[in-house]
């Protein structure tokens, strides 16, 4: 219990230096560093493949990606900022009522009738039951998903004379 | 359900006849595919069946949603007219395939049995859509639309999934019948009160669909992004994706939540009411003809709530022929602002305001009539569709023994009059205002599909129930 | 023959022939419409004929089911298309045909854009006369609706040059009205149960022609005891079962008995103070008259003549239909207030076209006027009253037709219809003053001329009624005062004199052939009723006497 508070008091802390450093490659390794934390969930939930899936994936493929494409870019010069001061408050009191609300809500949450997990419940054989077996229809048509944003990205991203704006 | 799989299939081989060169055989093609995956459709009518572990459902509410949204998708491609012939910069053969793909988003959103169902259609739906508001590239305006809609669009695609989530949390299920069950043993347990859990989650959940169908106050992103899009996915957006949203919130709200009425009821009023209010007298200011639409899909999204929040028997049906009746104006307008601003684009003019359908009766009778049909039967004049539309969504809203809805429809009446100002902005262009627009020569199924959407508009206007009976 | 059919519908067709002849027939339009309105008129006289004056219930009765809408467990919806006149009707479809032919007479004028204007106003003649012999109250509120369209793009497009901003306004007023209107029908749709559908549905008959009074009493009781399911129970926009209170549902919305509250108003109050809003707005009552001054000054004459002449009568006849039949107590409550407004208008309307200085505002205001006997008419819920109510619409028909006939053959001259334009054309236009001067009188109500008999029966029933107290009548009467003090002082000001124009070179010519025709027969009319009144009161009188028994 008092790693998990740990663990959590991390997450939060390097998902908020994310959105708060200034330097966009500092957010992107404060999230990196994220993503290891919620795979430290994962495996406090018995679920060792997705934190498996979690490092491979989003910490590793992805993110990488992103540095990558942060350095080519030329992000030194601070562009300044469009907000007004209104807006920027007004978002803040409506995002902190909407976390006290939350937090509140959540702490009246009574768990005391939820099914213990057995030990098989989060390994890959477990998992994969239910994903051929119960929810192979969603399965597949995330398919069409990935199709739809590789066949978008390709379209996009094809370069053509003329200008273009991104 | 066949309709899914056929059109999933056919989108992959659209991309492939893409290979081909060929432009012309695109839309024809697309247009068959679109027939063919009707026709399957039909196949599951008068059944009742669940597909894969429960996770679809068809039936007749279904297959007819669905009919409106292939109906919708169809007529979109009608009027698509190739894009253009412009082979550098625009790729019919993927725009066409996402078209497909997207319909298919739009048709588990409204068969889905299961919230990850709707989850994954949601998001197929949402993301083709993002793509193809960016897919000009070349517009300035239509790359801000596809950023703001994309980053907006994936907030509320989270929101959606945390009220999901949460949800899942209070009832310890993913099917929307489990809910229900489940809502109905919290309630037992906790003598008549409800975990926060789910109260927080039904509001999030509502909140995230009703992002997608532009409701205020989440609206923000509908008017620049419909602005900046190409006008042919605009159309697009504003029939498809809000009957499928529309949709999706009616059967999540109706299945899952209907004993915890008072939770979602309550908030949606003022929702209802904003979006109505937001919606209308805000299109009155409106100087473009694409934005004031933009707005008008606002307020009708505002009407369409109404019965859904009405809760009656006849909710089905009155949401049916609205949509439809909202669709098929819509689609028509939308033709009509292509071919015009695009003359007027040739010109040098101003291109999507009122001002470029200045004297368009002049020389073209046929999209002059046209106009002027489809902005009566949004605005709810009698002998269009939209007229019963109003009618039948006013009469649940009248039956509904809540004083609440008194006010809801003093404000929705009192709005559809000032609809009914700005809906004849574009007719007082068309007829009065002199000015000059060329003869427009338009192709024979173009004409064809100005036609059937004007007829149909006035047919279901003089006979409703050949519609309603069915629904 | 389903005679009011073809009455509909002749120029509905020949408004699509119209539209989608070739240009080359261009010449042609103008005669076509005027054959059609012609045949219109004569069919008109035809039912005027024929009709029974001592039925008060309706006749040449036309009825097909249109529309019918399962509602799920609400019942079933039943709109059906039905027709027939009765003798509040009759006047004003003899009206229409009158106007209507008059009315294409002066559109000859017309010089622009023919194909579009003639099928319009076709398309506006065909939905006029539809609205006054429509007995299904949806039925009704589509004509009502649907004669706006023609209207507005007969103002909008042939109008004056403000003539977008008075076209739209026009449009926006009515329509705002008559959205109050679809509120209150769709509220009597939901309550009112049609006792003959119903009976064949539950199995007490067979076929509808089979029904008999017991059977609908026996329908009735049964739904005063919810024993019908509701599914079975058949919701109906007809008319004719809407004033029978054993007709309404039990527990709905408008059932005297059930005493809703909406907002702290009786809910069968609201409906009706909702249809006087929406009616109110057509009539025109001042303070919602705004619409109809700039809707004269910009439209063309013939419009300014059919707008006048018959639009306006649609409110009268709307309180004469629907209002007062369905929601007897609620009137008889708020008499007084109906009468006020209708004392208010008289009194405003008199005193603005006082002031006016263009000659079209100042018919228009005097239109306000005149209807504001209409009102008061209604209002008494006295025999005379309402007869009067009805003749006083059919004069004002006659009379303000004739009066912008007369606007427009001198705006048609001259270009200018400022009052202290001109002086003295009596010296040069002798006709036309004549003209004039008989339209000028028989408005205020010179006896032997129809204007007369309308309003002093308007004020007997006033007087006579114990609704409304008498200082009230007494106001209005003053408004017949300042009718003659308005008509006489623009007759004197424009005729007599020494002959002067303002910045106009030409010769006036006198009336032409074409002015004389729609004028003359207009002058014989106002004559004519003026004095055999009968004419008209033995057509109304069996079915005044038999509403006023809802009283």
């Amino acid at each position: 219990m008092n790693f998990w508070y740990f663990l959590t008091a991390l997450t939060l802390l390097s998902a908020s230096m994310v959105i708060l450093s200034k330097n966009p490659i500092h957010s992107v390794l404060y999230l990196v560093f994220t993503f290891f934390c919620i795979s430290g969930h994962y495996v406090l939930l018995n679920a060792q493949f997705l934190m498996a899936v979690n490092i491979v994936v989003y910490a590793g493929a992805i993110m990488v990606l992103f540095l990558f494409v942060i350095m080519m870019m030329d992000l030194s010069k601070n562009s300044p900022d469009s907000k007004s001061t209104l807006t920027k408050l007004a978002g803040a009191i409506l995002g902190g009522t909407l976390l006290v609300i939350l937090i509140a809500a959540s702490r009246k949450v009574d768990l005391k009738d939820v099914k213990p997990i057995d030990a098989q419940t989060g390994m890959v054989e477990g998992l994969g039951q239910i994903l051929y077996r119960d929810y192979v229809l969603p399965f597949e048509l995330v398919s069409i998903l990935f199709f739809v944003a590789m066949v978008g990205a390709v379209m996009l991203g094809k370069r053509e004379a003329g200008e273009r704006n991104f | 359900m066949n309709a899914i799989i056929a059109l999933s299939l056919f989108g992959i081989s659209n991309l492939f006849l893409g290979f081909l060169n060929n432009r012309k055989i695109l839309l024809p093609a697309t247009l068959v595919f679109i027939l063919i995956a009707l026709g399957l459709n039909f196949a599951d009518w008068n059944h009742e069946y669940y597909w894969f572990n429960n996770m679809l459902k068809t039936n007749n509410l279904s297959v007819n949603f669905v009919t409106i949204i292939l109906l919708s998708t169809f007529l979109v491609v009608a009027i698509s007219r190739s894009f253009g012939d412009d082979d550098e910069h625009s790729h019919p053969a993927e725009y066409y395939a996402i078209l497909l793909f997207s319909a298919v988003g739009a048709i588990m959103m409204v068969t889905f049995e299961n919230l990850i169902m709707l989850f994954v259609g949601l998001e197929i739906l949402s993301v083709s859509m993002y793509v193809l508001t960016g897919s000009d590239k070349r517009s300035l305006r239509s790359n801000e639309a596809a950023l703001k809609y994309f980053l907006m669009g994936s907030f509320a695609t989270g929101i959606l999934l945390f009220g999901v989530a949460l949800v899942y949390g209070a009832t310890s299920s993913f099917d929307i019948h489990g809910i229900a069950q489940g809502v109905a043993k919290a309630k037992e347990q906790m003598g008549g009160a409800y975990g926060p859990l789910l109260y927080s989650g039904v509001i999030l959940i509502m909140v995230g669909l009703l992002f997608k169908i532009s409701a205020a106050p989440f609206h923000f992103w509908t008017p620049d992004v419909y602005d900046g899009a190409p006008s042919i996915f605009t159309a697009f957006m504003s029939t498809v994706v809000k009957t499928a949203g529309v949709a999706a919130t009616y059967r999540i709200l109706s299945i899952s939540f209907p004993s915890v009425y008072g939770l979602w009821g309550n908030p949606l009023v003022y929702i209802v009411c904003a979006t109505l209010i937001i919606g209308n007298i805000t299109a009155v200011y409106q100087q473009s003809f694409k934005r004031m639409l933009a707005y008008s899909s606002i307020s009708h999204a505002g009407y369409l709530l109404i019965t859904v929040l009405a809760k009656r028997p006849e909710t089905n049906s009155s949401l049916l022929f609205y949509s439809l009746a909202y669709a098929i104006a819509t689609i028509t307008a939308f033709a009509v602002l292509m071919v015009v601003s695009e003359a007027q684009a040739k010109n040098g003019k101003a291109d999507e305001s009122f001002e470029a359908l200045n004297g368009l009766a002049n020389n073209n009778p046929l999209l002059a009539f046209s106009l002027t049909i489809s902005m009566l039967s949004l605005a709810g004049i009698p002998l269009t569709a939209g007229f019963f539309g109003k009618f039948f969504v006013f009469s649940d809203a009248f039956s509904n023994p809540s004083s609440l809805f008194k006010w809801i429809l003093v404000i929705a009446i009192l709005m559809s009059t000032v609809g009914i100002y700005y809906y004849f902005k574009p007719i007082i262009a068309a007829y009065m205002k002199k000015g000059e627009v060329a003869k427009i020569e338009l192709s024979p199924l173009y004409k064809f599909i100005l036609i059937l959407t004007t007829t149909l508009t006035i047919l279901l206007g003089l006979a409703p129930d050949l519609v309603k009976n069915i629904f | 023959m389903p005679i009011l059919s073809v009455l509909i519908f002749l120029p509905l067709i020949a408004s699509l022939v119209v539209a989608f002849s070739p240009d080359q027939f261009k010449a042609y339009f103008k005669w076509f419409t005027l054959g059609v309105t012609a045949i219109e008129l004569a069919i008109c006289i035809y039912l005027y004929q024929n009709f029974n004056h001592d039925v008060a219930d309706y006749q040449f009765l036309e009825q097909l089911d249109w529309i019918t809408l399962p509602l799920g467990n609400l019942g079933i919806g039943s709109i059906d298309y039905l027709l027939g006149v009765d003798g509040i009707s009759m006047p004003m479809v003899l009206l229409t045909g009158i106007v209507m032919f008059v009315g294409a007479l002066s559109s000859f004028q017309i010089e622009q854009k023919e194909r579009g204007y003639f099928s319009l106003y076709l398309l506006l003649t065909g939905s006029v006369i539809g609205c006054f012999m429509a007995l299904d109250m949806f039925l009704f509120y589509l004509f009502f609706e649907f004669m706006l369209l023609p209207m507005y793009f007969l103002i909008g497009i042939w109008g004056g040059p403000r003539k977008e901003y008075a076209s739209i306004k026009f449009f926006l007023y009515t329509l705002f009205g008559s959205i109050f209107i679809l509120i209150v029908m769709i509220a009597l749709y939901l309550s009112v149960v049609d006792p003959v559908e119903t009976a064949v549905r539950i199995g007490l008959i067979n076929d509808v022609s089979e029904i008999t009074p017991q059977i609908i009493t026996e329908v009735q009781n049964l739904l005063k005891d919810l024993k019908i399911p509701s599914e079975q129970i058949v919701h109906t926009f007809d008319l004719r079962f809407m004033p029978d209170a054993g007709n309404f549902l039990p527990d709905s919305w408008l059932n005297i008995l059930s005493g809703t509250q909406i907002f702290s108003f009786s809910a069968r109050a609201l409906a009706f103070i909702l249809l006087m809003i929406g009616f109110g707005i057509k009539l025109p009552a001042v303070p919602v008259h705004t619409w109809l001054p700039d809707a004269h000054v910009e439209a063309p004459t013939p419009v300014s003549v059919v707008l006048a002449g018959i639009l306006l009568k649609i409110g009268g006849y709307g309180f004469l239909r629907i209002a007062y039949p369905i929601f007897p107590e609620v009137a008889t409550e708020y008499a007084f207030v109906i009468v006020a407004f209708g004392v208010l208008s008289i009194i405003y309307g008199a005193f603005n076209a006082l002031a006016m200085n263009d000659l079209k505002k100042m018919i228009a205001y005097s239109s306000v006027s005149h209807m504001g006997f209409v009102l008061l008419g209604i209002g008494s819920l006295t025999s005379e009253g309402i007869n009067g109510a009805v003749y006083q619409m059919f004069s004002h028909g006659v009379l303000s037709a004739m009066l912008f006939l007369l606007v427009g053959v001198l705006y048609d001259r001259t270009h200018d219809r400022r009052i202290d334009s001109y002086q003295g054309l009596a010296n040069k236009m002798p006709l036309y003053t004549a003209m004039t001067a008989i339209a000028f009188f028989a408005s205020l109500g010179l006896p032997a001329f129809s204007g007369f008999i309308g309003e002093v029966f308007t004020l007997m029933g006033g007087f006579n009624s114990p609704l409304i107290p008498r200082w009230l009548t007494a106001i209005a009467a003053f408004g017949l005062v300042l009718g003659a003090g308005y008509f006489l002082w623009t007759l004197q000001r424009i005729f007599f004199g020494k002959y002067w124009v303002r910045q106009f070179e030409g010769t006036l010519e006198d009336l032409t052939f074409r002015e004389k025709s729609m004028l003359y027969p207009l002058a014989i009319l106002a004559f004519v009723f003026g004095i055999f009144p009968h004419l008209i009161f033995d057509l109304t009188n069996a079915t005044i006497s038999e509403l006023l028994k809802l009283f």
